[in-house]
C-alpha cells in the first residue's frame, strides 16, 4: 500500500508538471472563467435581485401642467428602475416615432388641461348632476409602449400609473367634500389632516425569507458566481479526456498498464490535479466576486455563513465533473470524440441545470427536468448557502447526489480501464 | 481448429532449462474480427536468447507484443513467463518484463530524466536506487547531455533510445521490443543494436519484433516468420536459409526480362510460385531439380540467357518474400 501511494504522489506530481508546462491550459482553466463571471455579472447585474439601474425608458408628455402630470412625474420618477424624460409639447406621431426609433419603451401622454378637466368633472359629481347629464368627460391618458417591452414590466407600469391618477383622484375628491363640509358647517369646520403626512398604512416593506436569519437578496453575482464556477469545473472534462486519450494514443498510458500499477493509482494521478484546479478555480471566481465585482459597479457576493458547505459544495463538485471526464475518457476512441462529446453533454446538462437561463424564469415543465443535471444539484447547493443563508446539513442532499454521481462514472471508468487488460 | 506450423523447426531450440517465454497454441480474435489476430502460435525462447519475429505490416506482430505484454487477453492458449502463466501471476512477471513499444511511450512535455524518474517509480524504484539507475539509463541511451531538455525537441532517435532505456530502469530479466528501430537515424540504429547484443551478453532474454531483415539477421539467434496471426516458420538463421535450399531455384539473368515472363513461369507445371524482380528471377517448387530444364527453356523462349543459377535462398529476405508472397497468394 506504503508503495502504491508513492506512485499516487508521483503521478500526482508528473501531471503537475505536465499542466503547468501547458501555459494555454492555465488560461483557460484560471483566467477564462474569472473573466467570464465578470462579464456576465455586470452585463446582467440588473436582470436579478434589487438593483437600479439603467432600464427602461420612459417618457411622460406632460400637456397638463397641474396635478395629474407632477403626479404621474413624481410616481414614476420614485422608482429607480425607470429612466423618465419629461416632455411639454411632444405630439403623440413624435412619440409613436420615438418608440418605433426604439429611444422610449414606454410613453404616457397627459392632454392639455386634463387636471381642470378632472376638477369640473368631480365638481359636477359634487353637485349630485346626475350620471347623464354630466357635462365634462373622463380625463382620458393616454399610454404607447415598445413591442419590446416584456407584457409583465408593462402591466407594472400600467398599475403605477393607474395608481398615481387614483392618488390625484382622490385628492381631488377630497378637496371636494373638504369645500363642502367648509361651506355646511361655517365656523364649526375643522380642516382635514393631510393624508401625506399622516398616513393610513404603513410603508410597504417585503421581507425575503431564509432558512437562517438576515435578509440577503439574491443578486447577478449570486446566480452568476456559483453556476460559472460549476461550468469551468464541468468543462475542465475536456481537457481531463483528452489527457487522458492523449496519453493513450502516446502509448505511456500502455506503459503504465505493463507495470504493476493498480488502476486507482494511474485514475487518481490524473484526477486529483484537476480536482485542485477545480478549487482553485472556484476560489479564485469566488474572491474576484467578493473584492472585485464591487469596484467595477457590480454587487458584492455574499458568500453566507458557512465556509465549510462551500467547501463541501466545490468538493463534492469536482469531483462528480472529474468522474464524468474519466468516463467519457474511457470510452471516447480519440481525443476530438472526447472533446466535442464531453463539451456537448457538459452545455446540454448545464442548459438543463439552470446554469445558462436560471431554473427561475424557466416553464415548470423545464424546471422539473432540471432534476437530472448535476450541474442542477451543484447550483441549487451553492445557492442554500449564497442566498439562503444554509450550513453544511442544507447542502448535504446537493452534495451526496453529486458525490455518488461521481463514484458511479469512476466505477464505470475503472471497470472499463480493467476490461482493457 | 489451429494449424500447426508449417515448417516448424522446435528442435532448434535448446531447452536446457525453463523457457523465458513460452507460448502455447496461443490465439486472439478481436470482437467482430473476421479473422483472428493470432493462429494458435506456438513459440519458445529459450532463457538468456536472443528471438526475433519478423512479419510483414498486419501480420500480428503488435497484437502479440501486446498479448505479452499484459494488454491483451488472449482468446485461447497460454503465455508462460520464466515457468508461470502470465494470467494467473500476472504482478510478480510484470516485475521482470520490460517492455518497449513500438511507439515512443514518453511524455513529450516532461524531461528525459523527468519520464525516467516516473517510470522507474511506477517500477517501485526509490531513493538513492532510483537515481543510479536513471543516470546508468541515460548514459546508455548516450543522452546524459540532454538529459533535462523536455523531449518534444528530441529527434526521433533520441525518443527511441529513452523510449529503450525505460524499459530497462528496472533491471528485467526478459526484454521485449516491438519494431525499435523503425524510421530512426543510421548512428540511433546502431547504438540500440550495439545495447541489443550487450544486455543480450549480460544473460538478458530479448524477444524483438522486427520487418528489417538485416536487423534480424544480425541480432538474433533464432527467428519465428510470422504471417496472418500464424507462424509459418522458426528457427536459427541458418536452419531457414537450409530449409529454403531444397524448394528455391534462383536466376540471374542477361536482359530485362518482359512482363509475360512471370505468368508464363506461374504455368509451369510442379511449380508453387515465381518473382521476377529486375533481372533476377526466383522460383519455388517442391522437386526443383525437375523443372531447372524447363525453367532455362522458358527463359530461352523470350530471348534471354541465364547469367547464373542457384538452388536454395541465399538471405533472409528471400526466405520471408518466398513465404509471405507465397501465403498470400494461397
Amino acid at each position: 500500500m506504503k508503495q502504491n501511494l508513492t506512485k499516487l504522489v508521483a503521478s500526482i506530481l508528473k501531471e503537475a508538471r505536465i499542466i503547468g508546462r501547458d501555459r494555454q491550459a492555465l488560461f483557460l482553466f484560471f483566467v477564462m472563467p474569472v473573466v467570464f463571471v465578470l462579464i456576465l455579472s455586470l452585463a446582467l447585474r440588473d436582470a436579478f435581485g434589487e438593483r437600479p439601474g439603467a432600464t427602461f425608458p420612459v417618457l411622460v408628455v406632460a400637456g397638463d401642467r397641474g396635478e395629474i402630470s407632477a403626479n404621474v412625474i413624481r410616481a414614476f420618477r420614485s422608482n429607480s428602475h425607470l429612466q423618465l424624460t419629461e416632455s411639454d409639447h411632444a405630439s403623440e406621431v413624435q412619440v409613436r416615432q420615438w418608440l418605433i426609433e426604439g429611444r422610449y419603451m414606454f410613453a404616457v401622454l397627459i392632454p392639455p388641461g386634463a387636471t381642470e378637466q378632472a376638477k369640473r368633472r368631480i365638481g359636477e359629481m359634487a353637485a349630485r348632476v346626475p350620471k347623464e347629464l354630466l357635462t365634462e368627460k373622463p380625463v382620458e391618458v393616454r399610454v404607447l409602449a415598445d413591442p419590446a417591452l416584456r407584457g409583465d414590466y408593462r402591466k407594472v407600469l400600467e398599475g403605477a400609473l393607474s395608481l398615481a391618477l387614483h392618488g390625484v383622484e382622490m385628492r381631488l375628491g377630497g378637496e371636494q367634500l373638504d369645500q363642502l363640509l367648509k361651506t355646511t358647517l361655517g365656523e364649526r369646520y375643522v380642516p382635514m389632516p393631510d393624508m401625506e403626512q399622516t398616513p393610513v398604512f404603513m410603508p410597504i416593506h417585503s421581507e425575503v425569507v431564509t432558512k437562517e436569519r438576515g435578509d440577503p437578496t439574491p443578486t447577478s453575482v449570486q446566480q452568476n458566481a456559483p453556476a460559472w464556477t460549476l461550468l469551468a469545473m464541468f468543462f475542465l472534462t475536456v481537457p481531463l479526456s483528452v489527457s487522458f486519450i492523449k496519453e493513450r494514443e502516446q502509448g505511456s498510458l500502455f506503459r503504465l498498464q505493463t507495470m504493476t500499477v493498480p488502476a486507482w493509482v494511474v485514475l487518481g494521478g490524473k484526477a486529483l490535479p484537476y480536482f485542485v484546479i477545480n478549487l482553485i478555480q472556484m476560489a479564485s471566481i469566488l474572491a474576484v466576486s467578493v473584492h472585485v465585482l464591487p469596484l467595477l459597479g457590480g454587487d458584492r457576493l455574499d458568500l453566507g455563513h458557512s465556509p465549510l458547505a462551500i467547501l463541501v459544495m466545490g468538493a463534492s463538485a469536482s469531483l462528480a465533473a472529474i468522474g464524468f471526464g474519466i468516463a467519457v475518457a474511457m470510452y471516447a476512441r480519440t481525443a476530438e470524440q472526447a472533446a466535442s462529446f464531453s463539451s456537448a453533454v457538459v452545455m446540454i446538462m448545464a442548459a438543463l441545470g439552470g446554469i445558462l437561463v436560471p431554473k427561475a424564469v424557466m416553464p415548470p415543465l423545464m424546471q422539473d427536468l432540471a432534476v437530472f443535471s448535476p450541474l442542477s444539484w451543484g447550483l441549487d447547493g451553492f445557492q442554500d448557502v449564497f442566498v439562503r443563508g444554509g450550513a453544511v446539513m442544507q447542502v448535504m442532499p446537493e452534495a451526496l447526489g453529486l458525490l455518488a454521481f461521481s463514484a458511479l462514472c469512476h466505477g464505470i471508468a475503472i471497470l472499463r480501464y480493467e476490461s482493457r487488460i | 481448429m489451429n494449424n500447426p506450423c508449417p515448417f516448424s523447426m522446435q528442435h532448434a531450440v535448446k531447452t536446457g532449462g525453463v523457457a523465458a517465454i513460452e507460448l502455447r497454441q496461443l490465439s486472439k480474435r478481436y470482437k467482430g474480427a473476421r479473422a483472428p489476430a493470432l493462429n494458435g502460435i506456438d513459440l519458445t525462447v529459450r532463457e538468456g536468447g536472443f528471438f526475433g519475429i519478423l512479419g510483414p505490416n498486419g501480420a500480428g506482430k503488435t497484437t502479440l507484443m501486446s498479448v505479452l505484454g499484459g494488454l491483451l487477453k488472449p482468446s485461447s492458449g497460454s503465455v508462460l513467463i520464466n515457468g508461470q502463466d502470465l494470467q494467473r501471476h500476472r504482478a510478480a512477471i510484470k516485475r521482470v518484463l520490460g517492455m518497449v513499444p513500438q511507439e515512443p511511450a514518453i511524455y513529450p512535455t516532461l524531461t528525459a530524466r523527468e519520464n525516467l524518474e516516473y517510470f522507474g517509480r511506477m517500477q517501485g524504484l526509490t531513493g538513492k536506487h532510483l537515481q543510479s539507475r536513471v543516470e546508468a539509463c541515460l548514459e546508455i541511451a548516450e543522452i546524459s547531455g540532454e538529459a533535462d531538455q523536455r523531449v518534444e525537441h528530441f529527434s526521433g532517435g533520441f525518443k527511441r533510445r529513452l523510449n529503450l532505456v525505460i524499459g530497462l530502469i528496472h533491471e528485467p530479466r526478459i526484454l521485449i521490443l516491438d519494431e525499435p528501430t523503425v524510421a530512426i537515424d543510421p548512428h540511433s540504429r546502431a547504438l540500440i543494436h550495439q545495447r541489443l547484443r550487450e544486455l543480450h551478453a549480460a544473460g538478458i532474454s530479448i524477444l524483438i519484433s522486427t520487418h528489417y531483415m538485416e536487423e534480424a539477421e544480425q541480432l538474433c539467434q533464432e527467428i519465428a516468420i510470422m504471417h496472418h496471426g500464424r507462424i509459418l516458420v522458426q528457427g536459427t538463421v541458418g536452419d531457414l536459409l537450409a530449409m529454403q535450399r531444397n524448394e528455391t531455384i534462383q536466376m540471374q539473368l542477361t536482359g530485362d526480362p518482359p512482363a509475360a515472363l512471370a505468368q508464363k513461369l506461374q504455368k509451369l507445371p510442379g511449380l508453387q510460385n515465381a518473382f521476377v524482380s529486375g533481372r533476377c528471377v526466383m522460383v519455388t517448387a517442391e522437386r526443383p531439380d525437375e523443372i531447372a530444364v524447363q525453367l532455362m527453356q522458358t527463359v530461352h523462349e523470350h530471348g534471354l540467357g541465364v547469367h547464373s543459377m542457384g538452388f536454395g535462398a541465399s538471405s533472409l529476405e528471400q526466405v520471408f518474400l518466398s513465404l509471405t508472397e507465397s501465403k498470400a497468394e494461397k
